[in-house]
């Protein structure tokens, strides 16, 4: 065993370390209120990523990017497969089979979800919701809201939406927010579901550079895009999901493109 | 049967009381419950403190009877009177003669004998301290049982909060050999530091709650009190007794249109000091 | 590990001795068929421990409530084992606190672990001032200092966001509400490791329940307590909550990561209660 991870090593002294190594996992919903009716979220699916590095989850609505996201953070239970996460002390955990407690210790520094949609209370204020995650990893609250609010001027929040409640906000400021929220606190590999999705150009860009920024820090990324010239900027890997689904390697696109 | 027995209770109910005495002594401050029996006297008029004396009394025992500190009150001299009369022992006022005392509501100014040989009985209204923060006996047990008085504890920490000190005067709770809380019966504070490390054995009767307990000699009592806090007894700082003159021991306070006026509480010390400065 | 519960159950009756294995969710019913004692927890294990949040979802009389009074040993279990915190007997062995001198369960009660129940009544004497109830705790947990168990009260009047001046009123001169906050107070005073919560904002205003979780979240997020929260509302769960166990007669149906309950119930049960929400 030592041996062969050895030589695994050695072989791709140029490459970066892998994060994530998902393996031929299946997702199968039985809908016990429909008389306990089967729907396959998805089959099949095999994928890894390397830290510094964004795969791009591709393919149509409804194909199952967002349920794959949700089975790596676990919200979602695989029906089959593996999904093997190399932690930073070179320790391997199955997040299919690891503990719901070692889920929550991953959750809090090593694996973040940038979901679509902000949840938050209604009473917090944007810099408060944003500067939470950090000073729950115990930053000092007034570090945290410094960081808070130099993350939120980056994605182009204006200053005097920093004390209201994100709620009231804009489609595309709310997925600022969240964002912000999603990636302050450190972590090793984020889920990205359509970080882009209701953005306009100006912001797009914004959240892009941002995310260019993680990925020279070393975090590893895995994010739902549609818009290819997105994809062309920041990922360094697609996987198209459809029946039969594929990784390729991001030139391929490049090329086609 | 034609004649009453030695002490008026019969044997067996002096045996049953002589063994709650016994656990009593042997738990310091643990209530023992007791089958009280019916005096000549109504309950409540102290047959819990007569029910143990006449248990424990003996031919050769010399017996003081006090009702808050007086040997003459009617209560004291008819409780003494009965004594003596089912016994036929000796009877005094003079606290150092006396092996039994029984006593209401007040300790004799005069120190005891340091060879253990005095009793002190204690008649008792309600022998649980617990009654006021917990009416559920069976959870007084359980509080007891635990060490767990933190409800006395909150009662003082209100009235701390509220008026500056407790607000309690008689039956100030006591910690027993760091374990027992209990209720000293209605003594004055004055008396509680007179309790500790105290040479006489201590008995507590209650004859209406059918209860008895005990502070063997030079047992730790311990009045409640925080750490930062002082226990304070009654002040009378410049008083002295109208009668013999007497300063420093705890008086009765009389009111009339004249003003207040002090005697000594304990009669017995009052006359004693009384022949002292008329000798001198 | 903080709490280990181990084949923990408590049957109501003279017990035929096949109760347990009788009863429970696959048979849909917690009454035994054989002696109809009432199995109210049927072998239930789970764990909880440091920091995590634990919800108990279910309906009523599945025995939520139950399992939690069996924790803070407000009731006896009727057999299995309770581990608490690496508290061990007097052989180094882990010390199963149902079988631990009064003593020791008095101490977890007063000190390490604090119950917060929806009925103010049950968590507050209302004898006494609100401030002499978070007083009772500071000094069931030992203080004997008087301005340190003033001080105390003070700082966790204070921390419920309630004037420090209505220290020594009394409970029922407070709101529903207000006195859920001091019940809050008086169980946090005693800085225990884990806090039982019974329905803690059933029956309050929604505006004041939202106000009262935001406080029992920042409280924990600030101190660092585990929580174990009996709600049947599902927001409260979702809302506090890190790991949800699902119940029914008696039995627990599922155990699993809050949001994956929500989100991926896979027991029919767990389904059909997250298919109810409103």
């Amino acid at each position: 065993m030592i041996n062969i991870s050895e030589t695994k090593t050695k072989t791709k002294t140029e490459t970066k370390t892998k994060i994530i190594d998902v393996q031929k996992i299946e997702k199968v919903f039985t809908l016990h209120e429909r008389n306990s009716t089967q729907v396959t979220g998805f089959s099949d699916v095999s994928f890894s990523v390397n830290r510094g590095d964004l795969l791009a989850l591709t393919g149509v609505s409804g194909v199952g990017k967002s349920s794959i996201l949700k089975a790596i953070y676990r919200t979602y239970l695989v029906s089959s497969g593996e999904i093997l996460f190399h932690r930073s002390d070179k320790s391997v955990v199955d997040l299919v089979t690891c503990s719901e407690s070692q889920i929550l210790q991953l959750r809090k520094r090593e694996i973040g979800f940038v979901t679509q949609f902000l949840k938050i209370l209604p009473r917090v204020s944007a810099l408060q919701a944003v500067a939470a995650p950090l000073v729950e990893t115990g930053v000092s609250e007034q570090d945290s809201l410094y960081q808070a609010a130099n993350l939120l001027n980056m994605l182009g929040i204006r200053e005097e939406l920093f004390n209201i409640s994100p709620l009231t906000f804009s489609g595309g400021e709310q997925q600022r927010v969240n964002i912000a929220r999603g990636v302050i606190a450190p972590k090793d590999l984020i889920l990205l579901d359509e970080p882009t999705a209701s953005l306009d150009e100006q912001s797009s860009d914004r959240v892009l550079t941002l995310l260019a920024d993680m990925k020279e820090k070393g975090i590893a990324m895995i994010g739902i895009f549609h818009d290819r010239k997105k994809i062309e900027r920041v990922a360094d890997k697609t996987y198209e999901i459809t029946r039969k689904n594929t990784e390729k390697p991001f030139q391929a696109i490049r090329e086609v493109a | 049967m034609n004649s009453t027995t030695f002490a008026f209770i019969d044997e067996d109910a002096k045996k049953e009381i002589r063994r709650s005495l016994l656990k009593a002594v042997a738990l310091p401050g643990y209530i023992v419950p007791f089958a009280s029996r019916e005096m000549p006297v109504a309950r409540g008029w102290g047959t819990g403190g007569l029910q143990i004396t006449l248990s424990i009394i003996l031919e050769r025992d010399v017996l003081k009877v006090i009702d808050q500190g007086c040997d003459a009150s009617v209560n004291a001299v008819n409780i003494r009177d009965f004594i003596t009369e089912v016994t036929g022992v000796k009877e005094t006022v003079n606290t150092s003669e006396a092996s039994i005392i029984q006593t209401r509501h007040r300790i004799p100014e005069h120190e005891f004998a340091k060879d253990e040989k005095q009793i002190l009985v204690f008649q008792v209204p309600t022998p649980e301290v617990l009654t006021t923060v917990e009416p559920d006996t069976a959870k007084q047990k359980q509080m007891h049982a635990n060490s767990d008085y933190a409800k006395l504890w909150v009662l003082l920490y209100e009235d701390t909060s509220q008026y500056g000190d407790s607000r309690i005067s008689n039956r100030y709770p006591v910690l027993i050999n760091d374990h027992y809380v209990m209720d000293p019966s209605p003594i004055p504070k004055y008396d509680i530091p007179r309790m500790d490390n105290s040479p006489v054995l201590q008995l507590f009767g209650a004859g209406r709650e059918k209860r008895i307990y005990a502070i063997p000699p030079y047992t730790s009592v311990k009045p409640l009190k925080f750490d930062d806090r002082e226990f304070k007894v009654e002040s009378f700082s410049g008083i002295s007794c109208e009668r013999c003159g007497a300063q420093n021991v705890f008086f009765d306070e009389v009111r009339r249109e004249t003003g207040n006026h002090y005697f000594c509480s304990d009669t017995e010390y009052c006359d004693q000091h009384l022949e002292k400065s008329n000798a001198s | 590990m903080l709490l280990e519960v181990q084949d923990l159950s408590k049957i109501y009756g003279n017990s035929c001795g096949s109760c347990l294995a009788l009863t429970g969710e696959e048979h849909g019913r917690a009454i035994c068929p054989e002696c109809a004692s009432v199995v109210a927890i049927n072998s239930i294990s789970l764990t909880a421990r440091k920091n995590e949040i634990l919800g108990i979802v279910g309906e009523s009389g599945s025995g939520k409530s139950t399992l939690l009074q069996l924790i803070y040993q407000d009731i006896t279990a009727s057999c299995g084992k309770i581990f608490f915190n690496g508290l061990t007997d007097d052989r180094n062995q882990p010390l199963n606190i149902l079988k631990a001198m009064p003593a020791t369960v008095s101490h977890l009660r007063n000190k390490e672990m604090s119950m917060i129940y929806q009925n103010p009544h049950l968590g507050l004497n209302f004898l006494f001032s609100a401030g002499g109830n978070i007083a009772q705790r500071i000094i069931g947990a030992g203080e004997r200092n008087y301005e340190k168990i003033r001080k105390g009260a003070l700082g966790f009047i204070d921390r419920i966001d309630m004037e420090t001046s209505r220290i020594d009123d009394y409970p029922e001169n407070f709101s529903g509400g207000q006195q859920q906050r001091i019940q809050i107070a008086k169980a946090l005073s005693s800085s225990p490791k884990l806090l039982l919560l019974d329905e803690p904002t059933t029956g309050l205003d929604v505006s004041v329940q939202a106000k009262i979780l935001d406080l029992i979240k920042e409280l924990q997020q600030e101190i660092g307590f585990s929580m174990i929260i009996v709600s049947h509302d599902l927001g409260v769960i979702n809302h506090l909550t890190d790991i949800t166990v699902v119940m029914k007669h008696g039995t627990l149906v599922e155990y699993g990561l809050t949001d994956q309950i929500l989100e991926d119930p896979q027991h029919p049960y767990t389904q059909l209660l997250v298919s109810s929400i409103l």
